[in-house]
C-alpha cells in the first residue's frame, strides 16, 4: 500500500525532496536479509523484511516530531534506525515508513568535568570514542562493534560489550535523553526535564528508564530518541589510538600502562573462580571471551590469519596442521581476553600483580603465544576499538548466536561443554562450520564491575547456500529445545521470534500469544500492553515492544 | 564475469555498513571518519556498497526496474574503492568494488547509461580521449621537449605515457613536461608516443564500457611492443592503475611504474639530487588508483570451494586486493627528500584516503557531487595547517584546483613532479 499523494507530500514538505524517497531501489536497500545475523530468529533463506512505504532522512527533532504527528494523523507506522545492524531496525509490516537517522549524527557536547557526551542517533561508537580520547576519556562500545550507534544501544537494546567490566552496558550509561514519544509529544528525561542539564537520567525530572527500555529495550517500536547524554570513563592513553600495521592486521602501539592478555585455565571451575577474583580485585578495562567465536578448534589458526596481512582463509588448513598452532589452540581451550589499563604506573603494576596472583590461585596462565608483542598490539586494538566485529561473518557470511548462558560464571561454565558437544554433533552434519562446537563468546562482566556473565554460542553458516541456511535453522530449533530441556535461560537463537516471523513480518498474533503465554512471567507482557496503550495509543510501532493481549 | 556471478556476494553481504566508513580502527575524529563519498553526500543506504548490493540483487530478481533513481544510485559513485578496503577488514570473501563495476557494465549493456557518459564515449571513439578535445592536439603537451618520439621509429626502453588529462589540460601539462625532463636529466632512456598516444580508457571502464577498454588496451600494447618498450611510466594514477592492474588481463607484460616510483628510486640511487630549498608545509593526497587500487596484479584463475563445511575459500589461493600493497611510501619519501619541505599528514591516508571526487565518471556526470567531494578533502588538508596539497594524479589535481576556485579557497595544489623540478 503506497502512501497517498497527500501524505507523501506532507512528509516531503517536512524533510525536503532530497530526503524522502519511495523509489523501489531505495526501499530495497532498507530491507534486511533474513538469511543473516537475524538477531535472533531464523535464519530464513531468501527472505527479506518487508518494503517500507517510504524512507525519510530527518535532520532535526522538529522534523521527527512533525513526521510522527503526521503518522498519528494518518495511522502510518514508523520505524527509526540509526546504524541498521540487525533486522530489528527495519519495518515489520507494510504501511510503515522507515526513518533513517543518519543525518542526525552530531556529537553536541563532551562534558569532561562531568564525564558525559551528548550525542545524536547517527554517531557511531568509533567516532564517539575518538573524540572522547582527545580529552582523556573513553566510551563504552557494544559487542556489536564500533560501527553501531551508542544512542541506539543505550536507549533501545541491551548494549553489552567487552568493556562492560569497566564501562558498564547500555542501561547503565544512559543519562538525560530527548524522546519523541509515539504520539508525537517530546519528553526530556531526568535532570534535562527540569532544565538542569544532561547529567542525570533519573531526576530531578521524569524517569522513564523502565518504560522505554527495561533490560531489553523497545528496539525502535516506541517512538524516536533524538539525543542522549551518555557516560564517559577515564582513558589513560594517548589522545588518539596510535594505529600501525598493515590492513587488515592493524595494531595499536600503546604505552606500557596497557596490557592485553589471553588467560586460560585448567578447568572451567578455575575459569569461573578467576572471574569472581577479578571482580573482587576490581581490575580490568576489557574482559571478554572474544576470539573463541572463531571456534575452539579454529581460533589459534584464525588469530594467525587475522594478525598477518599476507594470509587468507585459504591458509587455514595448513595452519591447522602446524604443531605450534595446535599447541596454542589446546592451550587456550578455556580462555578469555583481558586488557589491563593502569591509571598510573603504580596502578598497572598493582593490576598486573593482582592478575598474576589470581592466575596462581586458580592455576591459570597467560597464553604465551598471545604475549608476542605483535599479537598483543593487534589484540589491544581489536578489544579497545571493536573495529573488527564483523569477523563474526568471516567464514561463510552468516552467523547467529544460540543458547544464551546468562548468569554467574558458575552457570555458564557448568554447561559450556554440554552445549558445545551438542553443537559439535550438529556441525558434523555439514551445514555449519566445523569449528569445534564451543564457539561461546561473551562478557566476563556484562554489567559494570562484574556480577554477570552472558555467553552465546556462535553458529557459522553460508547465507548464500540454502542447505546451509536451512540446516542452521534446524540446528537452532534443536538447540532451543535442548536449552529448554536442560533448563537454560531462553535461547538467544529464538528470542526475537515473538516479534518477527519467518516471512520477515510481524509474528502473527496467535503465535505471539502462544509464545508469551508459555513464558515464566506473562504478566509482564500484559503490563507492557498497558504502557503501550498509554504511550502509543495508535499502535504505530511494531511487535519488538512485546505485549500480550487479554 | 557477469552480474549474476556476484549474486553470492550480494547474498553474503550482511548490510553491516562498514563500507560507509574508513576502517573503524583508523577513525581519528568525528569530522573525518567517513570513507564513502557517495553515501556521505546522498545519505540513503542505496548509495553505499551495501545498498548497491541490495539494489543489484533486486534488479537480478526483477523486484525493481531501471528508473532514474537506479541510474543515479549506480553512477553517483567514484568507484574509489574505499568501501572495498573497509569491507575487507573483516570480510575475506566479498568484492564490493568489483560488483559495483559489474553493475555498471550490466547497465551499459542494457542501454542504461548516462547521457553525459555517452557524449564522452562518443568523443573517445572519434577523438581517442576522455576530455572531449580534438585528437589531433594530443601531442602538443610535449612541443619543444627534446624527447624521443617512439611513433617515428625511434626506440626506448621506457615510454612515458602522458594520458588524456596531462595531454589536453593546458594548465596541468607542465607537470608532465617536468617529469619527462627529470627522467631525461637523470639519464633515463625515455621516449613518448606523442600524437600517437592512445587513451588508456580506464575511465570508460569504470563507467561500464568494457568493449572500448579491451580494444584500447590491445592497441596500446601493440604500439608499445612495436616501439621496443620494456617499461611504461606514467604520471597519471588512472593510467597507472589501468596498465598495472587491468592491462595484464589483456596480455600486457610490460613493467609499469608511476613517475613517483621512478623518481624515488633515482633519488635513493643518487641519480637525482634535490638541492634547492622549498620552505613550505604540504600534505599528500593518495590517489585511489595509485594507492588502494594500485596494488600489483597477480594472475589468478580458479573457483570457490568450501573447507571445514562452510568456510568459503578459493582454489587455488586467490590474491586479496584490499589496499595493503598500493604505492604509498615512494611519494612520501620523495617529498621528505626535498630540502625545507615539511610533510604533514591528513587523517585519512594511504588505503583509507578520501577520494578527490573526479573518478568513476562522477566529474563528468555529477559536477556538484564531484566538487563537494574535493572540497571535503581540501577541508581535511587545511585542517593539517598545510599550505599546499600535493598529489600524483592530474585528475585529482584538476578536481582540487577547480574546487579551490569554486569555493574561494587559498590552498595551493601541486603535482609531486613539479615540486621535485623546483627543488633541482
Amino acid at each position: 500500500m503506497a502512501l497517498s499523494i497527500e501524505v507523501y507530500q506532507a512528509l516531503e514538505d517536512i524533510v525536503g525532496r532530497e530526503n524522502i524517497s519511495e523509489d523501489p531501489a531505495i526501499l530495497d536497500s532498507y530491507r534486511y536479509p533474513m538469511n543473516h545475523t537475524s538477531i535472533h530468529m531464523g535464519p530464513f533463506f531468501d527472505t527479506f523484511t518487508p518494503r517500507g512505504e517510504a524512507v525519510l532522512l530527518p535532520g532535526s527533532i522538529e522534523e521527527v516530531q512533525t513526521i510522527i504527528r503526521i503518522c498519528n494523523r494518518y495511522k502510518i507506522k514508523f520505524k527509526a534506525s540509526s546504524t541498521f545492524w540487525g533486522a530489528m531496525g527495519y519495518p515489520s509490516d507494510e504501511n510503515t515508513i522507515q526513518l533513517d537517522m543518519k543525518r542526525m549524527d552530531r556529537i553536541l557536547e563532551i562534558d569532561e568535568k562531568n564525564l558525559f557526551a551528548v550525542i545524536e542517533p547517527g554517531v557511531i561508537g568509533a567516532t564517539l570514542q575518538a573524540e572522547a580520547m582527545k580529552v582523556g576519556l573513553n566510551s563504552h562500545i557494544i559487542g556489536a562493534g564500533a560501527s553501531c550507534s551508542p544512542l541506539a544501544s543505550a536507549t533501545s537494546y541491551r548494549g553489552f560489550g567487552p568493556d562492560s567490566i569497566f564501562m558498564g552496558f547500555g542501561d547503565e550509561n544512559m543519562l538525560g535523553l530527548e524522546w519523541v514519544m509515539p504520539n508525537g509529544d517530546i519528553l526530556r528525561t531526568g535532570s534535562l526535564g527540569c532544565g538542569f542539564g544532561w547529567f542525570c537520567g533519573e531526576g530531578p525530572g521524569p524517569s522513564v528508564r523502565g518504560i522505554i527500555r527495561g533490560i531489553e529495550g523497545a528496539k525502535g517500536a516506541m517512538g524516536v530518541f533524538t539525543k542522549i547524554a551518555i557516560k564517559l570513563y577515564p582513558w589513560p592513553g594517548p589522545a588518539g589510538l596510535p594505529v600501525g600495521g598493515t590492513v587488515p592486521a592493524y595494531k595499536a602501539v600503546l604505552p606500557d600502562n596497557f596490557r592485553a592478555y589471553t588467560v586460560a585455565f585448567p578447568t572451567w571451575k578455575a575459569w569461573a573462580d578467576a572471574c569472581y577474583e577479578i571482580w573482587d580485585a576490581g581490575i580490568g578495562y576489557v574482559a571478554h571471551r572474544q576470539y573463541n567465536m572463531f571456534g575452539r578448534k579454529l581460533k589459534g589458526a584464525m588469530i594467525s590469519v587475522l594478525s598477518d596481512p599476507t594470509k587468507t582463509l585459504y591458509d587455514l588448513e595448513e595452519l591447522l596442521e602446524n604443531p605450534d598452532i595446535q599447541k596454542l589452540t589446546e592451550e587456550m581451550k578455556r580462555d578469555f581476553q583481558i586488557v589491563l589499563a593502569g591509571m598510573t604506573p603504580r596502578d598497572i603494576e598493582w593490576q598486573e600483580k593482582a592478575l598474576d596472583e589470581i592466575l596462581a590461585v586458580t592455576g591459570g596462565w597467560k597464553v604465551e603465544a598471545m604475549n608476542d608483542p605483535d599479537i598483543q598490539k593487534w589484540s589491544l586494538l581489536y578489544l579497545i576499538r571493536m573495529g573488527h566485529k564483523n569477523l563474526n561473518l568471516v567464514y561463510g557470511g552468516g552467523y547467529d548466536g544460540c543458547f544464551g548462558l546468562g548468569g554467574p560464571p558458575d552457570f555458564g561454565t557448568a554447561r559450556v561443554e554440554e552445549a558445545g558437544a551438542f553443537k559439535a554433533k550438529w556441525e558434523e552434519k555439514g551445514d555449519m562450520v566445523d569449528a569445534g562446537g564451543d564457539c561461546m563468546i561473551g562478557g566476563i562482566a556484562t554489567i559494570g564491575g562484574g556480577g554477570l556473565c552472558v555467553w552465546e554460542n556462535f553458529a557459522h553458516f553460508d547465507p548464500h547456500d540454502r542447505k546451509s541456511t536451512e540446516g542452521t535453522y534446524e540446528f537452532f530449533d534443536a538447540s532451543f529445545k535442548f536449552g529448554r530441556e536442560k533448563k537454560y535461560p531462553p535461547g538467544m537463537e529464538r528470542i526475537n521470534s515473538v516479534s518477527r516471523g519467518s516471512d520477515g513480518r510481524t509474528t502473527p498474533k496467535e503465535e505471539r500469544k502462544r509464545i508469551l503465554s508459555a513464558s515464566r512471567q506473562p504478566t509482564v507482557f500484559y503490563y507492557q500492553r498497558k504502557i503501550k496503550e498509554a504511550f502509543n495509543p495508535n499502535n504505530l510501532g511494531d511487535a519488538y515492544y512485546v505485549t500480550l493481549e487479554d | 564475469m557477469a552480474l549474476e556471478d556476484y549474486r553470492a556476494d550480494m547474498e553474503r553481504c550482511s548490510q553491516c555498513s562498514y563500507c560507509k566508513w574508513i576502517p573503524l580502527d583508523q577513525i581519528k575524529s568525528w569530522r573525518f571518519a567517513k570513507g564513502c563519498p557517495s553515501i556521505a553526500y546522498s545519505h540513503f543506504n542505496s548509495y553505499s556498497a551495501r545498498g548497491r548490493y541490495a539494489v543489484a540483487l533486486s534488479l537480478l530478481k526483477g523486484e525493481c526496474d531501471y528508473t532514474e533513481r537506479v541510474l543515479d544510485i549506480v553512477y553517483k559513485c567514484q568507484a574509489c574503492g574505499s568501501c572495498d578496503v573497509a569491507c575487507k577488514v573483516c570480510r575475506y570473501n566479498l568484492e564490493p568494488l568489483e560488483t559495483i563495476l559489474e553493475l555498471r557494465a550490466k547497465l551499459v549493456e542494457d542501454g542504461q547509461s548516462l547521457p553525459q557518459h555517452r557524449a564522452i564515449i562518443d568523443s573517445l571513439r572519434k577523438e581517442n580521449n576522455m576530455v572531449q578535445k580534438p585528437g589531433a592536439e594530443r601531442g602538443k603537451w610535449a612541443d619543444g621537449l627534446d624527447v624521443k618520439d617512439l611513433t617515428g621509429g625511434e626506440k626506448a626502453e621506457i615510454v612515458f605515457h602522458a594520458g588524456c588529462r596531462f595531454s589536453f589540460d593546458e594548465e596541468r601539462r607542465h607537470a608532465a613536461r617536468t617529469a619527462v625532463t627529470l627522467l631525461k636529466n637523470a639519464g633515463v632512456d625515455v621516449g613518448i608516443m606523442g600524437k600517437g598516444e592512445s587513451c588508456c580508457v580506464t575511465r570508460a571502464y569504470t563507467m561500464g564500457y568494457r568493449k572500448e577498454f579491451t580494444e584500447s588496451a590491445e592497441s596500446l600494447i601493440e604500439a608499445w611492443t612495436k616501439a621496443g618498450v620494456k617499461t611504461v611510466v606514467t604520471s597519471c594514477s588512472d593510467c597507472y592503475q589501468a596498465f598495472k592492474r587491468l592491462y595484464p588481463k589483456a596480455g600486457s607484460r610490460f613493467k609499469v611504474l608511476h613517475t613517483v616510483e621512478l623518481i624515488d628510486r633515482l633519488i635513493k640511487e643518487g641519480e637525482l639530487k634535490l638541492t634547492k630549498r622549498i620552505p613550505m608545509t604540504v600534505t599528500y593526497h593518495d590517489p585511489c588508483h595509485l594507492g588502494r587500487q594500485g596494488e600489483p596484479y597477480i594472475p589468478w584463475e580458479g573457483a570457490e570451494k568450501k573447507i571445514r563445511n562452510q568456510i568459503v575459500v578459493y582454489e587455488p589461493r586467490k590474491p586479496r586486493y584490499n589496499g595493503a600493497w598500493g604505492v604509498y611510501d615512494p611519494p612520501r619519501d620523495v617529498l621528505k627528500s626535498i630540502p625545507g619541505l615539511e610533510l604533514v599528514e591528513m587523517e585519512r591516508i594511504r588505503e583509507y584516503a578520501w577520494c578527490c571526487g573526479a573518478a568513476g565518471g562522477v566529474r563528468e556526470a555529477y559536477p556538484d557531487f564531484s566538487n563537494w567531494t574535493a572540497a571535503e578533502r581540501i577541508e581535511e588538508a587545511k585542517a593539517t595547517g598545510a599550505e599546499a596539497i600535493v598529489s600524483a594524479c592530474p585528475w585529482c589535481e584538476r578536481n582540487f584546483i577547480d574546487a579551490v576556485n569554486i569555493n574561494g579557497d587559498k590552498i595551493k595544489v601541486f603535482d609531486i613532479a613539479e615540486l621535485v623540478g623546483q627543488a633541482m
